[in-house]
């Protein structure tokens, strides 16, 4: 196959499935590592998310316009279900929280089913031409997609680095006790953790739906992909979900050449278990609960 | 009067009874240690004076005002701040951001607070950029000695600092406690190296099952047979 | 509906929550007892019904099996497929706090679904498996279901004596012991290790059987038969709701949550079909609303565990 058959029908589309994917499993990451628990409502929390800003689209508002909304939107609704059904079970073992999460996600998709039915939509209709880079063909939304993932990482990335609750949200996902000790105050970086979720969910929920199509199930099909990935690349990191939603997305599309099309979903969990059989700590050596 | 004054303390991490009774003071620019065998309620004394325990009868009085029962992030404002014995530095942040988060509570400038921790812990800053984790067991110490003193404490609790350093470590780190102090700070330290931890203290008291057993400086209770027969094993 | 209807509508559901007993009993011996998190045991149940169904159906054309063998090897080799699934599983993610374990078995059900999708020669595809032989089937009709319900009957009091003779064993204390501590997982020593892996494996070879139960009372199977996210949680509910811990709470729960939602369904069916589209969506909401409420307010559930010693107490 002539590389740049290679490059635009599998690498290619495997980098912006996978930026997908590590944009979901960075939130994932951080619940991991600082809340400390498996959020399986995060799926369902991106189909929500996406629907969000398809509901802004329908009234008028172009998509990419819609999508820092929805994130805000999104985030406002991660922080209500903590309020509403995680933030009591803190005191018990966090394996109920999971539970928790679990009839979350089921809460979350039926609304998005009484409210948008279960038929797939999309954001908008028509086909797009993809235009030729040196021979590298990426549509548009390929291309917003791509660059938001990086503005969407950078970003992140700068404020943990540097701002001085970045800072806090790290101490508590280092060493909770000692963070408590230090004076940080436990409920502010769990809002705010809950704050950055939400937005990544709806993100991830958005670019997924702009590149593909929405529908009332998409979100639970991305919750293994983006485990998946914050376990490859290693629990608490957040270059870690990056690596590891790479890695994912691109192995999906290239599983293709062992596995019929039909099995694509399982190349994620094949790698699950590789990694937790070889190395749990992940590619960049996380954390393991 | 003293800087700390820990009167007949009882008290536990559920609803039994640690400590039987425990009084402790220190003084500004002193340093105390507590020791006694396992089990004697050394470091359960220590986590009483910073709020980690239930304390059911007695007193703790810091800088002329009753702290019995706050909350530790209040009492770490009032000027007293704990270095636990393990996991006591952020592994995945830097030897600054350790600092940093030290510093937490306090707005502001923080050159002159880094310019004192870095001055008691030169050997550190070379080494600011690199990961806690990263550093030696005794740097690691001096890392979590130093996130504690961000915040300018008049008193440091020190639970078993040395534990499981070289004794060239041990020695550094007595050596550090005591610049420390000269700096103006107090500190109560519990150790299990009791020999020589009596022998670097301004003041010494020995618990026994939740209770004060003996008391004195240093010296004194090195000199002490039963103290001596306690630890030093006849 | 007459008498009759009635009684025969009776007669259905007790089948129905028999087979929903032996999932929550399945369940019960992993969450209950051992604190092992199992997200996917819908894909248990479907390992199982479609095992038995390939094995014991009449031959058919467009796919492999119909080896017509006895119902009881069927039974036997759902049981051993689910075990045999669950091994693997249980090996990898057993080190881990029970997050992992969940996550695997949310992929395992998932795979396990796309493989009945996908290969059609084995498993009929969308078309599914039909023919599928019914104990006492000929029979008429009543009598037929009577004597399933029989069978059913013993199954979940045989599971039911097995699991509690286990319970009130040395083996059960340990268990309690260990899923009372998250953090002890991890320091355990291999005998442990081996015992809970014993009740993973053990509790989804119960879940195969149900299944087999399942796809012999329904006669056929297709992939739309179960609805992964759906079953895994309703058995969830039924657990928690009944008293995880302790298994008559488990056979309580599956029966006080199956008709709820089966009655809840009647109804459902009687509004307007654009209505009654939206209600089924939101009886799926009240589902996970219930278990946030009994999460809250009464986490020990109807029937608590029964408190051996007083260590056990579970927050």
């Amino acid at each position: 196959m002539p590389l740049l058959d290679f490059l635009n029908f599998y690498l290619v589309p495997g980098i912006v499935l996978g930026s997908i994917y590590a944009v979901g499993a960075i939130g994932i990451t951080l619940v991991f590592g600082i809340l400390r628990f498996a959020h399986f409502a995060h799926g369902d929390m991106a189909t929500l998310g996406a629907f969000i800003a398809l509901a802004l689209v329908a009234g008028g508002m172009d998509p990419w316009t819609a999508l820092p909304v929805a994130m805000a939107a999104t985030a406002v609704v991660a922080i209500g279900v903590d309020k509403a059904f995680y933030d009591y079970l803190k005191a018990r073992p966090k394996i109920v929280t999971v539970m928790a999460s679990l009839g979350v996600a089921l809460m979350l998709r039926s609304v998005v089913q009484v409210v948008w039915g279960v038929d797939p939509r999309t954001y908008a209709t028509g086909i797009v031409r993809p235009d030729s880079y040196f021979g590298i063909l990426l549509r548009p939304r390929e291309l917003y997609t791509l660059a938001s993932v990086v503005l969407i990482v950078v970003g992140l990335a700068l404020f943990l680095r540097h701002s001085k609750w970045g800072k806090a949200m790290r101490a508590m996902s280092d060493n909770p006790d000692l963070a408590r000790l230090s004076g940080v105050d436990n409920r502010k970086v769990t809002m705010l953790t809950w704050a950055i979720v939400g937005a990544l969910c709806a993100a991830s929920g958005f670019m997924l739906g702009i590149n593909t199509e929405l529908h009332s199930m998409m979100g639970w099909q991305l919750l293994l992909p983006m485990f998946a990935a914050a376990i490859v690349g290693g629990v608490g990191r957040v270059e870690g979900a990056v690596l590891g939603g790479l890695v994912v997305g691109i192995a999906e599309e290239l599983s293709i050449f062992i596995l019929p099309a039909q099995y694509k979903a399982a190349t994620a969990f094949a790698l699950l278990l590789l990694i937790l059989l070889v190395r749990p700590r992940g590619l960049l050596n996380g954390k393991v609960l | 009067m003293p800087l700390l004054d820990m009167k007949d303390v009882r008290g536990g991490y559920g609803d039994a009874d640690i400590l039987q009774g425990v009084s402790i003071t220190v003084a500004e620019r002193e340093i105390v240690v507590i020791v006694g065998p396992n089990g004697a309620g050394k470091s359960t004394a220590m986590k009483a004076v910073f709020g980690l325990l239930n304390v059911r009868g007695g007193a703790i009085v810091f800088d002329g005002e009753d702290i019995t029962g706050w909350a530790p992030n209040r009492i770490v404002q009032r000027g007293v701040c704990y270095v636990p014995q393990v996991d006591n530095v952020f592994r995945e942040m830097t030897v600054h951001e350790n600092f940093e988060m030290g510093a937490f509570l306090r707005g502001g400038d923080l050159s002159a607070a880094y310019d004192r921790v870095y001055g008691l812990f030169p050997d550190l800053k070379a080494k600011r950029r690199n990961l806690a984790g990263d550093l030696s067991g005794g740097q690691r110490q001096m890392v979590a000695m130093g996130r504690a003193l961000m915040l300018d404490p008049k008193l440091l609790l020190l639970d078993e600092p040395t534990a499981g350093l070289s004794p060239k470590y041990m020695e550094q780190i007595f050596q550090i406690t005591r610049d420390v102090r000269d700096a103006g700070v107090s500190i109560l330290l519990v150790e299990q190296h009791a020999k020589q931890a009596l022998a670097f203290c301004d003041r010494g008291y020995v618990l026994a099952t939740g209770a004060n057993r003996h008391e004195g400086t240093g010296q004194a209770l090195l000199a002490d047979r039963e103290v001596a027969e306690m630890f030093l094993g006849g | 509906m007459d008498l009759l209807g009635l009684a025969n509508y009776a007669v259905f559901m007790a089948i129905l929550i028999g087979i929903y007993a032996l999932l929550a009993l399945g369940l019960n011996i992993q969450w209950g007892f051992t604190g092992l998190f199992n997200a996917g045991i819908a894909g248990f149940f479907a390992i199982g019904a479609y095992t038995s169904a390939i094995l014991t159906s009449l031959p058919a054309a467009h796919r492999l099996g119909g080896f017509e063998l006895p119902m009881v090897l069927g039974w036997v080799a759902a049981m051993l497929v689910a075990a045999a699934i669950a091994w693997p599983i249980g090996k990898i993610c057993l080190r881990f706090r029970s997050d992992y374990l969940a996550i695997a078995t949310i992929g395992i059900a998932e795979i396990i679904r796309l493989v009945i999708r996908t290969e059609g020669w084995l498993t009929g595809g969308v078309r599914g498996i039909t023919g599928i032989p019914r104990p006492f089937g000929e029979l008429p009709y009543m009598q037929s279901q009577l004597a399933f319900l029989a069978i059913v009957v013993v199954l979940v009091l045989l599971a039911y004596m097995l699991v509690e003779r286990q319970v009130n064993a040395p083996w059960g204390r340990m268990m309690r012991a260990i899923r009372d501590n998250e953090n002890a997982a991890a320091a355990m020593g291999k005998r442990v290790a081996d015992r809970r892996l014993q009740a993973f494996v053990f509790g989804s070879a119960l879940m195969g059987l149900a299944g087999a139960l399942f796809v012999h009372f329904n006669r056929s199977i297709t992939p739309e038969a179960i609805d992964p996210m759906i079953a895994t949680f309703l058995i969830w509910i039924m657990l928690i709701l009944g008293g995880s811990g302790n298994n008559r709470g488990a056979i309580l729960g599956a029966a006080a949550i199956w008709i709820i939602w089966s009655v809840s369904e009647l109804l459902t069916d009687r509004l307007p079909t654009e209505v009654a589209i939206q209600a089924k969506y939101a009886r799926v909401f009240i589902i996970g609303l219930t278990l946030q409420l009994v999460l809250r307010f009464r986490p020990e559930g109807i029937v608590p565990e029964r408190q051996a010693g007083a260590a056990s107490s579970r927050r």
